[in-house]
């Protein structure tokens, strides 16, 4: 019996389409886009097609993406890039960034700039007051996640950037869109942004690529020296393959998108439909209800900490994720958590199941009978 | 262009077109071919619908409206857009509307900046229970508490809030951001645009398109002596330039034989000015096939060799159409901040030669004659140069993108 795949948030299986797009570039249409012969030529091509099928989903302009390795490069690039300007006293990052914001913020920090941190008010959405509260005239950066990978919330970005357009006047607004991609309209006019990034193989795409885009010309000083290529943003001969699966795994989502979010929101109600009947379950819904990713559902296991759940359930074939994948190797647990106001125990009882619209019905009623199977047998213990 | 971000989106664009006004019975032929163009220039954000209703035209779309009307600030023949709220064609809501939106727009004005503003109502809807001038004082009343320095001006306000009520809705604006003003791309006729990957011909270009011409492209290509990228160079600036045109045609003229031709067979010092004799000429045949009653090109005074005035008129001789060159008196700066408004700049600088040094002359003819000219082109075999230039031209058909 093939498993159940509800961790879609840590990664995504390659869709067919982008693979067979790839499958050309590795096969026939390979080369270095700054090759001065025709195959070159041919493969910058490939490479200013790929760009304004990114630049398109967001509504940028091509010349302002710049393909990175993923979304932690887009953020590194994004903070340390946009803050070097000699006037910059402060940054602010959201209560439950993704932690390549956090530990960027945090050697930002070690060398002098000011960090400060939002927090969640007590319905667990972002606290638009603590944030005004916090600017001033020396932030230089302010950086928000539209959806957070460990709760689904979705942050209300519109307002959020019309209060640092009010209060801190010198601040750029740097959004972490990468949970975002697929479900939510993306139009960095719109968000009020003036970057974000975007990771590929949350959509469908390959692994080790993603992409900072600008809402406009900015100051960006690069992360990585070397031979100019991406205006001289990123240099590195270009992941030309990675890019064109980028492009069209976002293509393909944004036309998908309006569906895909339908779908989510169905197979979300039956899988919560499921979990509240499991006695000891909590389900871990954060913010506006209204304002919800709709594929992914954080709850609170009762017994025995969420990875136990999740190895019981992965002998059972149903894959699930716990806190967010990248902390699933440490022994700490997400700040997210704290800000949201749980305790280190109950941190550790956070299982993130996170659904595609490739999930179906049955997946999910298999699930919801896994975790049953395993609630009932951790409940002996 | 900043969104009023505290208030939900907007919901319709208001357009203002400038010289149309003053056509009379073209009107509508530019106002079809204006609503033509600003779809196109929106379709890759959204699908739009126009009304046209006294000298304005309104634009609607499902989504994303900020977006498109930021998009038509690039359309030509559109001088100035405003992002439109909506709500219930009632007093009451309109007001309170209004009022949100004039303080959102005031929100960075400096805190001791005094300003005015009046309150400008259209009524398409004769039911609705005030006049226009009742509406105004009534909105202006309910906006004006909470802001400071602030007074209602009659004659000569800073800021017009205006209100368009119609039977369905109201739409409150007072944001104007300009448009490239000129007449809309396809009403005053076609030209043949003689495109290089300088600064200056995509320049050209534009202010050809502002002015309401349909521009084609030629382009010289002496491959291998010049490789692919200066191609894709061009085509890429065709594809920037087409914010302002959506659709355009490029051809690619094999330019190898000439350039060899002349370089072997050619006094030296009139090597540019002859090549540039060729261009015209190959200019002048393509465009007669598609239609262009001019040539186009970038060329000002005195700049280089070939732009002299003696050396112009050699150049010139060779056409058979009338040649446009917008930027003649233009300063080499003034072509550099243009170039850099319309987005094309940072292509132009990307250092593609456009001629082999093989091919420069190394002491180029300052005041060149035209008799000069005839003299060394009568040994060339002109007309089966050109013959055959025409034959392997290429014709490329780009569609705008975003």
């Amino acid at each position: 019996m093939s498993t159940v795949y509800l961790d879609n948030a840590a990664t995504t299986p390659l869709r067919r389409e982008v693979r067979a797009e790839m499958e050309a570039v590795f096969a026939e249409r390979w080369g270095n886009a700054s090759s001065r012969h025709r195959r070159g030529v041919a493969a910058r091509e490939l490479l200013d097609r790929a760009r304004e099928r990114v630049a398109r989903t967001v509504g940028a302009r091509p010349e302002h993406v710049v393909f990175t390795s993923g979304g932690t490069e887009a953020n590194n690039l994004a903070l340390r890039g946009l803050t070097r300007r000699r006037e910059a006293r402060s940054i602010w990052i959201g209560p439950t960034e993704h932690a390549s914001v956090r530990a960027c913020a945090e050697a930002l920090a070690g060398d002098g700039l000011e960090l400060r941190r939002g927090q969640l008010d007590a319905r667990g959405d972002l606290d638009l007051a603590r944030l005004e509260g916090d600017l001033d005239e020396g932030t230089a950066l302010v950086a928000q996640l539209l959806v957070s990978n460990e709760f689904g919330t979705i942050y209300d970005l519109p307002r959020a950037a019309a209060l640092v357009r009010a209060r801190a006047p010198h601040a750029l607004l740097h959004v972490d869109a990468v949970q975002a991609a697929g479900k939510l309209a993306l139009s960095l006019f719109e968000l009020g942004a003036d970057s974000l990034s975007l990771s590929a193989h949350k959509i469908g795409g390959p692994q080790g690529i993603g992409a900072l885009v600008l809402a406009r010309e900015l100051p960006l000083e690069p992360l990585i020296h070397g031979g100019g290529q991406e205006g001289g943003l990123r240099s590195g001969t270009e992941n030309l393959a990675g890019a064109v699966g980028l492009g069209k795994a976002l293509e393909l989502a944004e036309s998908e998108r309006a569906r895909t979010f339908e779908r989510l929101s169905e197979l979300r109600r039956a899988l919560r439909a499921g979990l509240e009947r499991i006695e000891g379950l909590e389900l871990l819904e954060l913010g506006d209800p209204d304002r919800q990713q709709p594929g992914i559902l954080a709850v609170l296991v009762p017994g025995a900490p969420a990875e136990v759940w999740l190895h019981h359930l992965d002998a059972r074939g149903v894959v699930v994720g716990v806190g967010s994948a990248c902390q699933a190797n440490k022994r700490e647990t997400s700040p997210a958590f704290a800000a949201a106001g749980l305790s280190e125990d109950r941190a550790r009882r956070v299982l993130r199941l996170s659904l595609s619209g490739a999930n179906t019905e049955e997946e999910v009623a298999r699930a919801i009978a896994a975790l049953e199977e395993v609630a009932a047998e951790l409940a002996t213990l | 262009m900043k969104p009023l971000a505290s208030l939900s989106a907007p919901e319709m664009v208001l357009v203002r077109y400038g010289e149309l006004g003053l056509k009379g019975k073209n009107r509508g032929s530019f106002e079809h071919a204006l609503i033509r163009n600003m779809r196109a220039a929106a379709k890759p954000i959204a699908e739009v619908r126009v009304e046209r209703k006294r000298g304005r035209m309104a634009v609607f779309a499902e989504a994303r409206v900020a977006e498109v009307a930021r998009r038509l600030q690039d359309v030509p023949g559109i001088k100035s857009v405003s992002p439109a709220w909506g709500c219930e064609a009632e007093p009451e809501a309109i007001a309170e509307l209004a009022r949100q939106v004039l303080h959102e727009a005031l929100r960075d004005r400096p805190a001791d900046e005094e300003t005015s503003f009046r309150v400008k109502t259209s009524r398409a809807d004769k039911r609705f229970p005030m006049t226009s001038t009742e509406l105004d004082r009534y909105v202006a009343e309910r906006a004006l508490p909470g802001l400071e320095r602030m007074r209602v001006d009659l004659s000569q306000p800073a800021m017009r809030l205006e209100i368009e009520v119609r039977p369905e809705r109201a739409y409150v604006f007072v944001q104007r951001f300009p448009g490239p003003g000129g007449l809309p791309v396809g009403t005053l006729g076609r030209a043949m645009c003689l495109l290089s990957g300088g600064i200056d011909s995509p320049v050209a270009a534009y202010l050809a398109m502002k002015r309401g011409c349909q521009v084609s492209y030629v382009t010289f290509h002496s491959y291998p002596y010049i490789g692919e990228a200066s191609k894709k160079k061009v085509l890429d600036l065709v594809r920037r330039l087409s914010r302002y045109q959506p659709r355009s045609r490029v051809f690619v003229v094999p330019f190898t034989e000439i350039q060899t031709t002349i370089r072997d067979r050619a006094p030296e010092p009139y090597r540019t000015v002859l090549y540039r004799r060729f261009m015209q000429r190959l200019a002048s045949r393509l465009a007669h096939r598609d239609h262009c009653k001019a040539l186009l090109t970038g060329e000002s005074l005195g700049q280089v060799a070939s732009q002299t005035l003696e050396n112009m008129t050699c150049i010139e001789a060779a056409a058979a159409l009338p040649v446009l060159r917008p930027l003649l008196t233009f300063d080499k700066e003034e072509a550099i901040n243009l170039a850099q408004r319309i987005g094309t700049y940072d292509l132009s600088i990307l250092p593609e030669p456009d001629c082999c040094t093989v091919f420069m002359p190394s002491r180029p003819i300052i005041h060149g004659r035209v008799e000069a000219c005839e003299e060394a082109e009568a040994e060339l075999g002109v007309e089966a140069l050109v013959e055959r230039a025409l034959e392997g031209t290429e014709r490329i058909d780009i569609a705008g993108d975003a």
